[in-house]
C-alpha cells in the first residue's frame, strides 16, 4: 500500500495556536479547569479540549454557580457571555436529552471557554440573567427553540415564533423539517400537499 | 477606561409587563415602519412623549437557518449564510468557513486569506455605508444617503467583478476561493481606496459637526462600558462605550496580526460615539485594503487543494480519473469532518459574529449555530430607551446597526 495522496494539511498540531492567545491544548493546564474543578468538586464532570477550545462539562445545578465563579475570580475574569445555546443530542446517546452551551469570554485574558450541562426533557437549568443581563435573549430562544426551562428567567415566552405557536420546539431533533401542518391563512385555501420529508440523517 | 482588576457588576434588566396605567400609552411601532431597518416592532409605553418602558418583538423574518443548516451538508450552506445579514454577505461566508476549516483542521493558502481579509474589510465598508444613510435618513439628513449608496455601488461593482454577484455573493468557499482573481481586480480595490477617503470627509462635512445631527446624537442612548459588558455587547456597541474588544486584535483570525491598524474606542457612549467609531473603523479597513494590496503575494494558489475536505480542481476532475472520482464523491456525499464541536468568531461589521458547529462524523452539521451581533446588540434597545423621547427611538434603532434577516436567522 502506498502512501495516500491526500492527507489533511494539518493533523497533529492545529494551525490556530499561531496567534498565541489560544491558550494551551492540554486542557488539564488550562487555569480555569484547575479552579473549578476545585471549587467544585462535586459538580465537575469531564474536560474536553478539541482544536483548542476547552469545554467543561457541569452538573446542572451548578451551572450557575460555575459560570458566576468564573466571572468574579481574580485569575479568570470570563466576564463576557457570549452565546446559550443547546443542543439536542437525541441521536449521539440516551440521556440526558439536551445539552446547554455557554459561550464565555474574558475580555482582559482575551480566552474563551465553554460550559456545558446535560439536562432532561422536563428538567430545569437555572437562568443566568441574575449575573448576565444579556442572557435574557438567549435563554428566551433556547427555551423557544428546544423547549428547556431556565429556572428564575425572569420573563420566559417565545422570542422567535409566534406567541401561539403550538407546535412544539421546532430545532428538537424530532421536529420535521418543514413542519407538521401547512399554515392556511383564513380566508384562503389549503396550499397544495407538499412532499414532506422527514429529516434523514446518515447514520452515525 | 474600565478597571478590570474587579468584577464586572451585574446590570439587573428590568422587565416591565405592558399594563399601561391612566396616564401611560402603549404605542405600536412597526414591523412595517421605515426606520425600524425591516420587519422590527417595538412595542412602547409612553407617558407624554417619554418612553417609560420598551419590548421589541422579533421574529418576523425567522427563516429557520440554523434548522436548515442542520439538513444542508457543510458546502451547501454557504449561499445561506449570504441570507443572514443580507448587506454583509461576504463576512457571513467568512464567518462559516472559517469555522468548518477550523473544524477540519485546514488553512487557506495565504493567497486566499490575504483576498479573504481585502474583501471583509470591503464588506465592512459597504455595511456600513448602509447603516451610515439610513440612519442619518432616519434622523432627517436625507441627503447623506444619495452620498452613502452612491459610494457603495463601486464595492459592489468589485464583488460584481470578483463573483458574479452583488449582493448574495456566496463568494468564499471550504479551502479558499476556487475562482482565479480577475487581473484587473488588484486596481479597481486601489481605485477605490485611492478615492473613498475624500468620499469620508464628504459625509464628515455634512454631518460630524453639523449642530442638529449633534443635538439628535450627542448624550442620546449612553451605554456604560459595565453594561455594555454585562448585556454582551459586541462591535461598535461595545467600542462605542470604550471597551476596546475587537476579534481582529484579540484572537487575530487569517493574517490580521500582520497588518497595522487601531482599533476606535468611544468615551461617552452614546450615538454620536458609535457614530464616529464607525466612521474611523471606515478609515481604518481601508488601511487594511492598502496593506493587503502590497502584501498579497501576485501568484499563488487560492485554494487549499491538498486536502481531502476540498473540492478538487477543476482542471484535474476532468482530466484524471482519481480526482473525478473524488469531485464526484464530494459534491454526491459531501465530506465529513472529524466528530468534535468547534466556535469560531470574526469581526462582523456589526460585532462578533461566531458559528458554533457540532460535527458527528457526518458530511451534515449535527447542530449549527449563528451567534449573531445584532440579535445580543438589540438587547440593548429597552435599556437605552428607558426615559428617552419617543423621537429618539429611530436614532437608538438605527446606531445599534441591526439587519433582521440577522437578527431573526
Amino acid at each position: 500500500m502506498s502512501e495516500p495522496r491526500y492527507r489533511a494539511a494539518v493533523s497533529d498540531t492545529s494551525p490556530w495556536d499561531t496567534t498565541g492567545y489560544w491558550g494551551p491544548t492540554d486542557a488539564e493546564q488550562h487555569p480555569a479547569v484547575r479552579l473549578v474543578r476545585e471549587r467544585f468538586p462535586a459538580a465537575f464532570q469531564e474536560v474536553v479540549a478539541f482544536r483548542d477550545e476547552v469545554t467543561i462539562r457541569v452538573a446542572r445545578q451548578a451551572l450557575r454557580d460555575v459560570v458566576d465563579f468564573l466571572r468574579t475570580h481574580p485569575e479568570l475574569r470570563y466576564n463576557h457571555l457570549t452565546d446559550i445555546t443547546a443542543v439536542d443530542m437525541l441521536y449521539l446517546r440516551e440521556r440526558p436529552r439536551f445539552d446547554v452551551v455557554v459561550q464565555l469570554y474574558s475580555i482582559p485574558r482575551r480566552q474563551r471557554l465553554r460550559i456545558k450541562c446535560g439536562v432532561d426533557d422536563g428538567e430545569t437549568v437555572p437562568s443566568l440573567v441574575p449575573i448576565f443581563a444579556g442572557a435574557n435573549w438567549l435563554e428566551r430562544e433556547c427555551f423557544d427553540m428546544f423547549g428547556i426551562v431556565f429556572e428564575g428567567h425572569p420573563d420566559l415566552r417565545r422570542i422567535l415564533l409566534p406567541e401561539d405557536w403550538d407546535e412544539g420546539h421546532p430545532l428538537r431533533k424530532d421536529y420535521p423539517l418543514r413542519g407538521y401542518r401547512d399554515y392556511v391563512q383564513p380566508g384562503f385555501e389549503a396550499p397544495a400537499p407538499r412532499i414532506r420529508g422527514t429529516l434523514r440523517r446518515p447514520g452515525p | 477606561m474600565i478597571d478590570f482588576s474587579q468584577p464586572t457588576p451585574v446590570i439587573l434588566s428590568e422587565v416591565r409587563l405592558i399594563t399601561p396605567t391612566r396616564r401611560e400609552l402603549v404605542l405600536n411601532m412597526g414591523p412595517q415602519h421605515p426606520s425600524t431597518h425591516g420587519v422590527l416592532r417595538v412595542r412602547l409605553t409612553l407617558e407624554g412623549e417619554t418612553v417609560i418602558a420598551c419590548d421589541p418583538v422579533i421574529g418576523y423574518l425567522h427563516r429557520g437557518v440554523e434548522k436548515l443548516g442542520e439538513s444542508h451538508r457543510y458546502a451547501q450552506f454557504v449561499p445561506w449564510t449570504d441570507r443572514t445579514d443580507y448587506v454583509a454577505a461576504p463576512s457571513n461566508n467568512l464567518g462559516y468557513v472559517l469555522a468548518v476549516e477550523k473544524l477540519c483542521g485546514i488553512q487557506a493558502p495565504e493567497r486566499a486569506q490575504y483576498w479573504r481579509m481585502i474583501m471583509a474589510e470591503l464588506t465592512r465598508i459597504a455595511s456600513h455605508l448602509v447603516w451610515l444613510g439610513t440612519h442619518a435618513l432616519d434622523i432627517g439628513a436625507l441627503s447623506v444617503s444619495l452620498y452613502t449608496f452612491r459610494d457603495r455601488e463601486l464595492i459592489l461593482d468589485i464583488f460584481e467583478k470578483f463573483c458574479g454577484a452583488r449582493l448574495t455573493t456566496n463568494m468564499m468557499e471550504i479551502g479558499g476561493f476556487s475562482r482565479e482573481i480577475p487581473p484587473d481586480l488588484p486596481e479597481m480595490v486601489r481605485e477605490f481606496c485611492r478615492y473613498f477617503p475624500k468620499a469620508i470627509r464628504q459625509y464628515e462635512d455634512l454631518l460630524t459637526e453639523n449642530p442638529i445631527w449633534l443635538a439628535r446624537t450627542k448624550g442620546v442612548g449612553v451605554i456604560e462600558p459595565e453594561v455594555a459588558i454585562n448585556y454582551g455587547l459586541t462591535g461598535a456597541c461595545l467600542r462605542g462605550s470604550g471597551v476596546n474588544y475587537d476579534v481582529r486584535k484579540a484572537m487575530p483570525y487569517l493574517l490580521y496580526d500582520r497588518v497595522e491598524f487601531e482599533v476606535p474606542l468611544g468615551t461617552h457612549g452614546d450615538v454620536y460615539d458609535r457614530y464616529l467609531v464607525r466612521m474611523e473603523e471606515m478609515r481604518q479597513s481601508i488601511r487594511i485594503i492598502e496593506q493587503c494590496l502590497e502584501q498579497v503575494p501576485t501568484d499563488g494558489p487560492l485554494m487549499a487543494y491538498e486536502s481531502p475536505y476540498v473540492i478538487p480542481p477543476h482542471k484535474n476532475v476532468m482530466t484524471t480519473a482519481e480526482d473525478m472520482q473524488r469531485h464526484f464523491i464530494w459534491v454526491i456525499k459531501g465530506f465529513s469532518p472529524p466528530k468534535g464541536e468547534v466556535y469560531h468568531a470574526v469581526e462582523h461589521s456589526k460585532g462578533e459574529l461566531g458559528y458554533y458547529i457540532v460535527s458527528d462524523g457526518s458530511p451534515i452539521p449535527y447542530r449549527l449555530r449563528i451567534r449573531s451581533p445584532d440579535f445580543v446588540n438589540l438587547q440593548s434597545l429597552p435599556y437605552m430607551a428607558q426615559g428617552a423621547m419617543l423621537a429618539d427611538i429611530v436614532a437608538l434603532i438605527g446606531t445599534i446597526d441591526i439587519v433582521l434577516g440577522s437578527v431573526d436567522r
